[in-house]
């Protein structure tokens, strides 16, 4: 390039406007990326200096743990404490940048109202009067309690109940303690209040859920109801390259929404939409892309798109065509309010523009029809050819760990109470990541029996589900669950209905080793490391579980996370011969990815090897032409797999090999909870059987159609700067966001007579909320929209203005806090229920009466 | 924080904005041709991409965390921009900070006495603040007497009294604060810290003398604030957003912002430096 042999004089002499001349070279992609990376030769990370004494601080490799995301990360500290964390410049998923929520880290170990020492309560449950008690009593008490249940042959009335616990700590605890050593079978996640829907939506079409958007190759991205820009399940790692392809390769951002949410502003263009009928606007598309002949004629090969598994491609297009016939662009506007033209013109568009990718989450999956919305757009992505390709939907690919595995021999006992009832308005037919919104319910309920010690961990039951009066009541009644521990950072709306809290560690004070999902399609391996000591008293619940474990004469073979994360060093192949040990690379490093792997697509088009299909157990079904080995399923012999066939046997998937297409045999897509064969499957004989359509449709939402003319829907969202639940205690992003008016559309706020800043009264069936309104162009008509994370009646002085029980006044900015609003929480009003597919909460679906308060 | 819990009105509000936010009707960002020059051994800037910034406010949030800033003030923070009519409703984000003015109000009013210094060989004059050779306009709060001049006197306010610290010439005081570019990081050899959390990559920073820099060579059509006040901003902005922002507010869209502190607003709305 010219101005690289430019002398200095020669810049010198041609001045300011010359120099603005020059700088219209553009750059190459490679080019740029060198700049981009070395900002003239300032180093982008890895490396720090403290501000006051300009003292290099040592850079310690771990992961975040603010959101599931799990970014890999560099904590700096200082005499001892903690002074930031940022991004790990050598992550092949961050690329070495990070949000607001990971960058407010050194919040979440010091805020003053953290809790540090062991607690018991004293008068009656939920009144607020606690102890401080050791750990060798607190343990000793769970010991005993847990031992005797086990003792005397009824585990699984000791119930586990998470909301996030990934990596090392879902094995450690869950995988190896309860189910193996202790002999429990049933605990509580909370994946059904989060995106469950959709994950049932991918296991009945392609399989093991998890779908990687892969932003660095593709050049079309049609958003159904993703907030990616403000919040994701692997938010940094995929949002920093979609503003990247957006920017560098002019890449086009379509977002559905009924807000304009920070990605909708930020989308080249935002389409609104009425909540819950996403899914209809996705089946006309395809009604036009099979109409016009602009479908993947090939990838048609391992689609499923008859009742008959040996259909011709022929048959399978003919099948499809005539089954999307009736949801025409003009129907679909009706439901949706989208224009036919435009659902007409995307659906081109996204079927000729080579590879385009289709993205989702909860604006199209948390709903009634959330799994099937989610299975529509997966066959969105299938007949465009856009699935498992590069710049497609693309099944996730993360890292592989092997962890230590003590031989116990127990079968596991279960409390079925994690499913939902079993018939009914509630009842859920493929709960396949449970319904964790009914667990009180159920408890309350009692038919399938009740927990006499109910311990949660990372989890808030009275604040995340639904009907958050009820659910406080549950929780506090004595008579329905004798014993309830936390193990929890902050005394938040349920730490303080438990009769014991145990006070955990913060992720910046812990070990794990993590495996979240890679955006590049090659698995990074990476740990978390123990920045600093666990303040005051408070220990990694981990630990205590190993304790406990020990003090019940359990022992597993390990003694706390650090332990267990450095055997897994050793025993996971490729990590355990890196460069001076597996445990001291990945504690150096802190990130690992096999330079010589190769990005993960189109894994579906290998074929099985022959020897493979001749294993032992190893049979073919007729029925669907899989190969499956039977003595992986539940199956007593082989004369009875072949007599129920796979789908009837249980936990058949568990032995799939491989499907028949043709007179080949290939991997397929691999079934997961579901015994589905290895198609893509947009025939669903499971869904059929459970009397659904077996091919995606639309369900509208019964409320909507019943709901006055006069009445809302109630949508929630997610902000930028926090967290779900977890985040209101950290001052830093308190500040930013403490206070969240409902938004509410000009023009039906002036029919309900209703003005900007006015309180409001929002009504549901379940119960009522009094907010104010903000009156805004930034949402459809007819619904009101309030976001999660604050209203919140403890979790301390930032976050509710209430000091926790031992709480500390040594923050200096306590003194600074200048809000006193904490805003109003909108799942008072929401009631628990399930889309009856999945279970999943149907957050989106409430219909309110809002009135003038 | 929204306009409502601060009792302003929209009126009132939009007047702020101008101010406060820099940018006015009628003037605003205006494409930067001056100020450029290509002498010097080394002048940092920084060059905001705002079609690259989707308001994730990490930058906001990680300069609180690089310099322990206490809450109510913020050496950084963004705005966002909300105008137009439903359907066609916007949102743009503008990224907020010092901007590094090559003629800086801030420091022309300083009244503590000049002292002879010395930055890599090249002698300059400082007083409480400064401007650094190299670019940075800085506060020495080990001098400053904390009588806000300087705060009154940013067009961009974005100074302020550091609440819990005391003025070396003044423990009386509170010092002035704000964005310092981060210089004990590029004395390192490192990126600010807001430039490195960035997921966008909005936020560059370089060496505007070197035409090979990134920066350099971002320039073209870049946009300054309030360029009419003479400042010669040092932080650019480029971008459709920046021409959608500065047309919006050229048209007089109505348009609303949201800001993140009490304290700024007080500054702004009722203080000695109104205006
Ligand atoms: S970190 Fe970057 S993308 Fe996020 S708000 Fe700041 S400038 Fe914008
Ligand atoms: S932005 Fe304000 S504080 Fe910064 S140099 Fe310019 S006038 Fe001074
Ligand atoms: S350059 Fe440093 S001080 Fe200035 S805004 Fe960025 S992080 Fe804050």
């Amino acid at each position: 390039m010219a101005t690289r042999e430019m002398s200095r004089r020669d810049i010198l002499r041609i001045g300011a406007l010359s120099a603005l001349a020059l700088t219209t070279m553009k750059l190459n992609r490679a080019e740029a990326k060198t700049v981009q990376g070395r900002m003239d030769s300032l180093v982008m990370g890895g490396k720090d200096v403290s501000p006051v004494t300009k003292k290099e601080r040592k850079a310690i490799p771990t992961a975040c743990w603010s959101c599931v995301t799990r970014c890999a990360a560099m904590g700096y500290v200082e005499d001892g404490r903690l002074m930031k964390v940022e991004s790990n410049p050598n992550s092949i998923r961050t690329e070495g940048v990070m949000c607001s929520k990971g960058q407010s880290a050194p919040n979440e170990v010091y805020f003053p109202d953290r809790l540090l020492y062991p607690l018991k309560r004293v008068g009656p449950r939920g009144g607020g009067k606690w102890r401080r008690i050791s750990w060798d009593e607190a343990t000793d008490e769970l010991a005993k309690r847990l031992k005797k249940l086990r003792d005397e042959g009824r585990p699984e009335k000791f119930f586990f109940h998470y909301g996030r616990m990934k990596g090392s700590s879902s094995k450690l605890i869950k995988s190896v303690f309860l189910k193996k050593v202790y002999g429990v079978g049933s605990y509580g996640n909370h994946t059904s209040i989060c995106e469950g829907g959709k994950w049932t939506g991918q296991e009945l079409t392609w399989g093991k859920h998890y779908d990687n958007w892969d932003m660095d190759n593709t050049r079309f991205v049609l958003n159904f109801g993703s907030n990616i820009f403000e919040t994701h399940t692997n938010h940094i790692p995929v949002a920093h390259r979609l503003i990247r392809a957006m920017k560098e390769r002019g890449v086009e951002l379509v977002t559905f929404d009924v807000r304009l949410s920070n990605t909708a502003a930020k989308s080249t263009e935002w389409i609104p939409i009425r909540p819950g009928t996403d899914g209809a606007v996705a089946l006309a598309m395809c009604h036009v892309i099979m109409k016009e002949g602009l479908y993947d004629r090939e990838f048609f090969k391992f689609i499923k798109a008859t009742k008959n598994h040996k259909a011709s491609v022929d048959e399978k297009i003919s099948s499809l065509k005539k089954h999307l016939s009736r949801f025409t662009p003009e129907w679909a506007e009706k439901e949706s309010g989208v224009a036919a033209s435009k659902i007409a013109a995307l659906a081109r568009k996204f079927a000729k523009t080579k590879p385009a990718c289709v993205i989702s989450y909860r604006g199209a999956v948390a709903h009634y029809n959330g799994a099937e919305n989610e299975r529509t757009i997966q066959m969105l992505a299938a007949i465009t050819g856009n699935v498992d390709n590069p710049g497609g939907r693309c099944r996730g690919v993360g890292a592989k760990w092997k962890y230590p595995k003590p031989k116990y021999h127990v079968k596991a006992r279960k409390l079925k109470i994690v499913d939902g009832p079993k018939k009914g308005p509630l009842h859920a037919k493929l709960p396949t990541h449970h319904v964790s919104q009914l667990v009180l319910r159920m408890i309350k309920d009692g038919s399938q029996g009740r927990p006499e010690i109910y311990l949660w961990y990372c989890y808030n039951p009275a604040y995340v589900n639904g009907e958050n009066r009820e659910y406080a009541e549950i929780l506090k009644d004595e008579k329905l669950i004798p014993f309830t521990v936390t193990s929890n950072i902050v005394y938040d709306e349920s730490s303080r209905l438990a009769d014991m809290i145990l006070p955990d560690a913060t992720y910046l004070e812990r070990w794990d080793w993590e495996d979240m999902v890679s955006p590049a399609q090659i698995p990074e391996y990476y740990i978390r490391q123990a920045l600093v000591k666990p303040l005051g008293q408070s220990r990694d619940f981990a630990d205590v579980v190993c304790e406990i474990a020990n003090k019940m004469g359990l022992p597993m073979g390990f003694n706390s996370k650090e332990e267990f994360v450095r055997l897994s060093c050793e025993h996971t192949p490729k990590i355990k011969d890196l460069p001076g040990g597996g445990f001291e690379y990945m504690k150096t490093h802190g990130v690992w990815h096999d330079p010589k792997e190769k990005p993960h697509y189109y894994g579906y088009r290998k074929e099985v090897k022959e020897k493979d299909l001749k294993k032992k157990g190893v049979i073919f079904d007729e029925e669907t032409g899989v190969y499956w080995n039977w003595k992986k399923s539940k199956a007593k012999s082989e004369e009875e797999a072949k007599k129920k066939g796979y789908r009837h046997t249980k936990k058949a998937y568990k032995g799939y090999v491989g499907q028949k297409i043709g007179d080949k045999v290939y991997k397929g897509f691999k079934p997961d909870k579901i015994n589905k064969s290895g198609y893509f499957e947009l025939y669903s004989d499971i869904l059929e059987e459970k009397g659904f359509s077996p091919m995606p449709t639309y369900y509208p939402i019964p409320e909507h159609r019943r709901k006055a003319p006069d009445q809302l829907v109630l949508t929630t969202y997610k902000v930028a700067m926090h967290i779900h639940s977890r985040s209101t205690h950290r001052k830093w992003l308190a500040e930013l966001f403490h206070d969240n008016p409902a938004w509410i559309n000009p023009e039906t706020a002036s029919r309900l007579g209703i003005g900007d800043g006015d309180r409001i009264k929002v009504r549901s069936e379940v119960d009522e909320i009094v907010t104010k309104a903000r009156v805004t162009d930034n949402i459809v008509p007819g619904i009101i929209a309030i976001s999660y994370h604050v209203g919140r009646q403890e979790s301390g002085r930032y976050a509710s203005g209430r000091k926790s029980p031992f709480g500390r006044d040594d923050d200096i900015d306590l003194k600074f806090k200048w809000w006193n609003e904490y805003g109003v929480h909108p799942n008072w009003v929401i009631p628990n229920w399930v889309d009856p597919v999945s279970g999943q909460q149907r957050w989106m679906d409430t219909v309110v009466t809002v009135t003038k308060a | 924080m929204t306009e409502e819990k601060k009792g302003l009105t929209r009126k009132e509000f939009l007047k702020l904005a101008a101010v406060g936010a820099g940018v006015a009707a009628g003037s605003g960002l205006v494409a930067a041709t001056e100020g450029l020059s290509a002498k010097g051994p080394v002048k940092w800037v920084m060059v905001i991409d705002l079609d690259r910034c989707i308001g994730c406010k990490a930058c906001h949030v990680a300069c609180k965390a690089e310099f322990d800033v206490r809450l109510g003030v913020f050496r950084s923070s963004v705005i966002d921009y909300e105008y137009g009519r439903y359907p066609d409703a916007r949102r743009d984000f503008l990224p907020w900070l010092c901007n590094h003015c090559d003629n800086p109000p801030c420091v022309k009013v300083c009244p503590v006495e000049p002292v002879e210094a010395e930055f890599k060989g090249i002698k300059f004059t400082k007083k409480a603040t400064y401007k650094r050779p190299d670019g940075p306009v800085l506060v020495d709060q080990q001098r400053c007497i904390g009588c806000g001049l300087c705060i009154m006197n940013c067009p961009y306010k974005v100074r302020f009294f550091d609440p819990a610290k005391k003025a070396g010439g003044n423990p009386a005081a509170n010092p002035a604060s704000k964005c310092d570019l981060c210089v004990h990081r590029l004395d390192a050899g490192l990126v600010p810290s807001c430039v490195n959390t960035c997921q966008g990559r909005a936020r560059i920073v370089g060496n505007l003398n070197d035409l090979n820099s990134e920066v350099s060579k971002l320039m073209r059509g870049a946009r300054v604030l309030l360029p009419e006040k003479g400042t010669k901003p040092q932080v650019y902005y480029i971008g459709e957003g920046a021409a959608r922002i500065n047309d919006a507010l050229r048209k007089g869209i109505d348009i609303r912002i949201e800001a993140n502190s009490e304290y700024q607003l007080k500054v702004w709305k009722n203080g000695p430096y109104a205006g």
